[in-house]
């Protein structure tokens, strides 16, 4: 029969004594990600990479670090890249609605807006003032006075020639008469009513010929008049050129290296000559309201020198390299950038000042990290990051448009070109799905980034995350960690690993437990963390959360749950299962029952009947077919029928970790070997009757053990685990010291034959005898009832 | 300022507006303003005009849309009422708010009549703007007795303003 493990072998300890520091701040930092060797030469393979479509997805469970890895490799990387350049949207005087995307050397766009900004406050008071020079306000009145001039003359002339008829050209509020004079004033109609019909009549038609010229006359005017208004134009803008060129001037010269930049001022330099009105116009001119409310007003000259206007979109004055974002809100606009509006009467206006910067803009030339799943729950976001992604540039479009949900006029800013390397930050599943459904990702993200959760277990790796633990409290500022302490720590990462031999790197339960364990040493007036500390630090984690498993194991106290702990029963058998709440883990035991009969049907299982199990579980019980009919039944039908249930289980169950105890389960009801109740076993078992490994091993025997404890330890009682499991123990120091004590046992078995020995202190061959000898004597019953009733007794049985 | 005005403290503005040329009220109150003189608001009603609207071919030709169209003297008396009260208006908004003391008349008559009319009341040296005036523009002075009723027919068609002096 299989000893009992030592109890040197249920947890693997650090030794503290192989550290020759007292407390942790002896110890140098080591700024390196432990166990992350793939992870990292995967980053730096992708952050080299200059071509197209290698992004990187970092793969692996929350609290390893990955953004902080990424960040560290990113940052180092960054500062070896010269800043990008800054990006501004200015006034497309071809087409409006389509705003110019302006590139400038890093940190110039500011001085840039401020140059424009400062050129049209000149022209404020530069272009009145040229207007008002007495050289100007002369040659106005001279155009002005001409035209004046030869409108009267020709009016003059016509007159003249009219009183030579003796008719009067007269004056009308709204243009030009004539009548017939007498002497040098107009005819009164009384004298006009007493001449001839025949001298009526020929002055009538005079009248109406003098009309007829005039007309034609005053068709000339207007021409006139657009001859005039053209001469004045031109001289408003021979001034308005003086005064833009001279201040445009030290502009132009500022940016002379750039070339995009002297087209755009060219362009302005056209534009402010046509719009030379809106630097007249006054300032502080009455506000236009609303019921009382002010109101933008479109054609208001503030709104036309808007165009003059630089909107910096971003820039990087100061930077010292590439940038780095971190998009936390990844939205279609928080990545794209937005298009705002004003309200204006009513209506939503909007201008290219109103164009703003989305993550993309912000990381061009740099680095953006993003969220996968965040990205992802995101509408259209993702659509979105791999169409600027492919096409390598930025375009600017509000949801609504790009949908074309929205029809109103708005803006199609000039694309701005893309340069980015993106790193999605997400879960292993998500990476997977994303590759295996979307088409396009393995294309975009060809650089996967597979973070280690755990790292092996040695002298030197312990040191090395000795330093990791120095480097964080020094960083958090919290006390330094004593040796014993230290080695508390990484016996803690044995255990969150779920194996002896590994360590886990969760960056985030262990920043936790050093947190904590500091809290719980400043508690206790302590200078430097001590075990006890980190032990105490676990202990309240496990309270915090251990609610549901107290009152689990209160319910098998008080009788309400049956799990026995001592004595013996055929066909039952203490399983264990494992829970996982809220991220805390641990152990339940459950009762597992079988009962044998004669029949054909095999092993049924309840709970998958009852559709209470999960398909790994229906596929542990049928396993357990295939070892009955393989081990007992090789040359025969099996004439059993089984029934296998988990008792006063209603949550449903999942695993093969169980399928050891249900086959000791129907063995000890064939054979009838009563099974002992003090001992727990966990294990899945295949066809050849091999116990093969599961997982949480130290929760479910800790589950088993309290239980135990709870009733008083007898000496007796133990937990059966697979002997795969033996290096993943890592149990807690009262377990471990009540085996050490002799009150409470852990075997490793191998195969079932171990394991039914332990369980009903028959040897494993007599079992299978009596369990052959029993399913012999079901044969032989089963065979007399199809010879004597010419069928299937049960089949008869059914009939009746 | 022409020569010769140096010392002169106007009384009164005399600004003429006709009928086809109603002038700038507001330039012409800023005008008072700045001087401190009495503004008369003189606007003429042209019996030449009244006289012509009365024949029964009386028609015009429109300025500056050449469109011809028949006139008649109701209409035209409602226009020239309506132009009057404009003219009113303008002056009363841009000079009540001010200490400059204002009047308004309409006049029957030619022109010169009503300009003569005007000056007859006193208040030398009076300052003339006429119909088609700009009340900025250089100024001719004449003294009282030298001018004829055909001289002041000839400026009041001038765009220049005219200073009268006192004999």
């Amino acid at each position: 029969m299989n000893p009992p493990l030592p109890a040197e072998a249920l947890r693997l300890r650090c030794d503290p004594a192989q550290f020759e520091f007292a407390t942790t701040a002896e110890l140098a930092d080591l700024d390196a990600a432990l166990g992350q060797e793939r992870a990292l030469g995967a980053i730096e393979f992708g952050v080299g990479m200059r071509n197209e479509g290698y992004n990187l997805f970092a793969m692996g469970p929350e609290g390893i670090g990955r953004r902080t890895i990424v960040r560290r490799h990113l940052e180092a990387q960054a500062k070896t890249l010269p800043p990008p350049s800054d990006w501004c949207y200015v006034f497309n005087f071809k087409a409006p609605h389509k705003p110019r995307a302006q590139r400038l050397p890093a940190g110039q766009a500011p001085a840039f807006r401020d140059s424009m900004a400062r050129l049209v406050e000149e022209l404020r008071t530069a272009v009145p003032a040229a207007f008002e020079t007495d050289e100007y306000r002369n040659r106005r009145q001279q155009i002005e006075a001409e035209l004046g001039e030869r409108q009267e003359r020709v009016l003059g002339e016509f007159g003249e020639r009219a009183k030579a008829q003796n008719i009067a050209l007269i004056r009308t509020p709204t243009g030009f008469g004539f009548g017939p004079m007498s002497g040098e004033a107009v005819m009164e109609p009384e004298e006009y009513r007493k001449l001839p019909a025949a001298e009526q009549k020929r002055l009538e038609e005079l009248v109406t010929r003098l009309q007829e010229e005039l007309e034609r006359v005053l068709h000339d005017l207007p021409k006139w008049r657009r001859e005039s208004m053209r001469k004045l134009r031109e001289l408003n803008r021979e001034v308005t050129r003086a005064a833009v060129n001279s201040a445009l001037e030290e502009v132009k010269a500022e940016y002379r290296a750039l070339p995009e930049v002297q087209d755009y001022l060219a362009e302005v330099q056209e534009d402010m000559l046509e719009n030379a009105e809106a630097f007249r116009a006054s300032k502080d001119g009455e506000p236009v309201t609303l019921f009382g409310i002010p109101v933008a007003r479109a054609d208001a000259p503030e709104a036309t020198l808007r165009r003059y206007a630089v909107n910096v979109l971003i820039e990087h004055s100061g930077a010292a390299g590439a940038p780095i974002v971190f998009e936390d809100n990844p939205s279609h606009d928080a990545l794209l950038g937005r298009i705002e509006h004003l309200s204006q009467m009513g209506a939503l206006v909007t201008d290219f000042t109103l164009i703003k910067a989305g993550a993309l803009h912000r990381a061009n030339g740099g680095y953006l990290v993003i969220d996968a799943l965040k990205l992802l729950a995101q509408p259209f976001a993702w659509d979105a990051l791999k169409r600027a992604l492919r096409s390598r540039e930025i375009r600017t479009q509000s949801l609504g448009q790009a949908l074309s949900l929205v029809s109103t006029v708005s803006l199609e800013p000039e694309p701005i070109p893309l340069e980015v390397k993106v790193v999605l930050v997400g879960q292993r599943l998500h990476y997977y799905l994303l590759h295996a459904y979307d088409p396009e990702f393995a294309a975009l993200f060809k650089v996967a980034v597979d973070f280690e959760e755990d790292m092996p277990r040695g002298p030197q790796n312990d040191l090395l995350y000795a330093r990791v633990v120095a480097a964080f409290g020094r960083k958090e500022g919290l006390r330094p960690l004593e040796g014993a302490a230290v080695a508390r720590v990484i016996e803690q990462g044995a255990r969150d690993a779920g194996d002896a031999a590994k360590l886990s790197v969760s960056m985030q339960a262990l920043a936790d437990l050093l947190r904590e364990a500091d809290y719980w040493a400043a508690k206790a007036g302590r200078a430097a963390i001590s075990a006890q500390d980190v032990q105490r630090a676990v202990d309240a984690q496990v309270e915090r959360l251990d609610r549901v498993r107290q009152r689990l194991l209160e319910n098998v106290l008080r009788g309400s749950q049956l799990i026995d702990t001592a004595g013996a029963r055929s066909g039952q058998v203490n399983g264990l299962a494992m829970a996982q709440l809220g991220g805390f883990a641990f152990g339940i035991p459950q009762r597992i029952t079988a009962r044998v009969r004669l029949g054909s049907g095999g092993v049924v299982d309840i709970e998958r009947e009852s559709e209470l199990g999960g398909p790994i579980h229906s596929k542990g019980v049928l396993i357990l077919s295939g070892y009955l009919s393989g081990r007992y039944a090789p040359g025969r039908p099996l004439s059993l029928s089984a029934s296998l249930v988990f008792e006063q289980n209603y949550g449903g169950i999942e695993g093969d970790s169980a399928s050891s105890a249900e086959l000791y389960a129907l063995l000890s009801s064939l054979a009838e070997a009563p099974v002992r109740q003090s001992l727990a076993v966990t294990g899945s078992v295949n066809q050849h009757g091999d116990v093969q490994a599961i997982g949480g091993v130290n929760e479910k025997v800790e589950g088993f053990f309290d239980l135990c404890k709870a009733r008083g330890l007898a000496g007796g009682q133990g937990v059966l685990i697979p002997r795969a499991n033996e290096q993943h123990l890592m149990l807690r120091e009262e377990v471990v010291a009540a085996v050490a004590e002799g009150k409470f046992a852990v075997y490793a078995v191998g195969t079932v034959d171990e394991g039914i020995e332990l369980l009903t202190g028959v040897p494993a061959l007599e079992v299978h005898a009596r369990v052959e000898a029993r399913l012999s004597e079901f044969a032989e019953r089963a065979r007399a009832y199809a010879t004597g009733l010419g069928g299937k007794p049960w089949q008869k049985a059914k009939k009746k | 300022m022409a020569e010769g005005e140096e010392e002169v403290r106007i009384a009164r503005i005399i600004a003429c507006f006709a009928p086809g040329s109603a002038g700038s009220p507001e330039a012409v109150a800023r005008l008072a303003a700045e001087m401190q003189a009495e503004l008369l608001g003189l606007f003429i009603e042209d019996v030449e005009l009244l006289r012509f609207a009365a024949l029964p071919f009386a028609a015009e030709v429109g300025f500056p849309s050449a469109a011809r169209r028949s006139v008649d003297l109701a209409g035209l008396e409602r226009q020239l009422h309506a132009q009057a009260a404009g003219l009113r208006q303008a002056l009363a908004t841009a000079l009540d708010p001010t200490a400059v003391s204002w009047s308004f008349r309409v006049a029957r008559a030619s022109p010169e009549n009503a300009v003569e009319a005007a000056l007859a009341e006193g208040y030398a040296p009076a300052l003339i703007i006429p119909p088609r005036g700009n009340p900025r523009a250089e100024r001719r002075v004449l003294r009282r007795p030298e001018i004829s009723e055909e001289a002041l027919r000839a400026l009041l068609r001038s765009v220049q303003p005219v200073l009268i002096l006192p004999a």
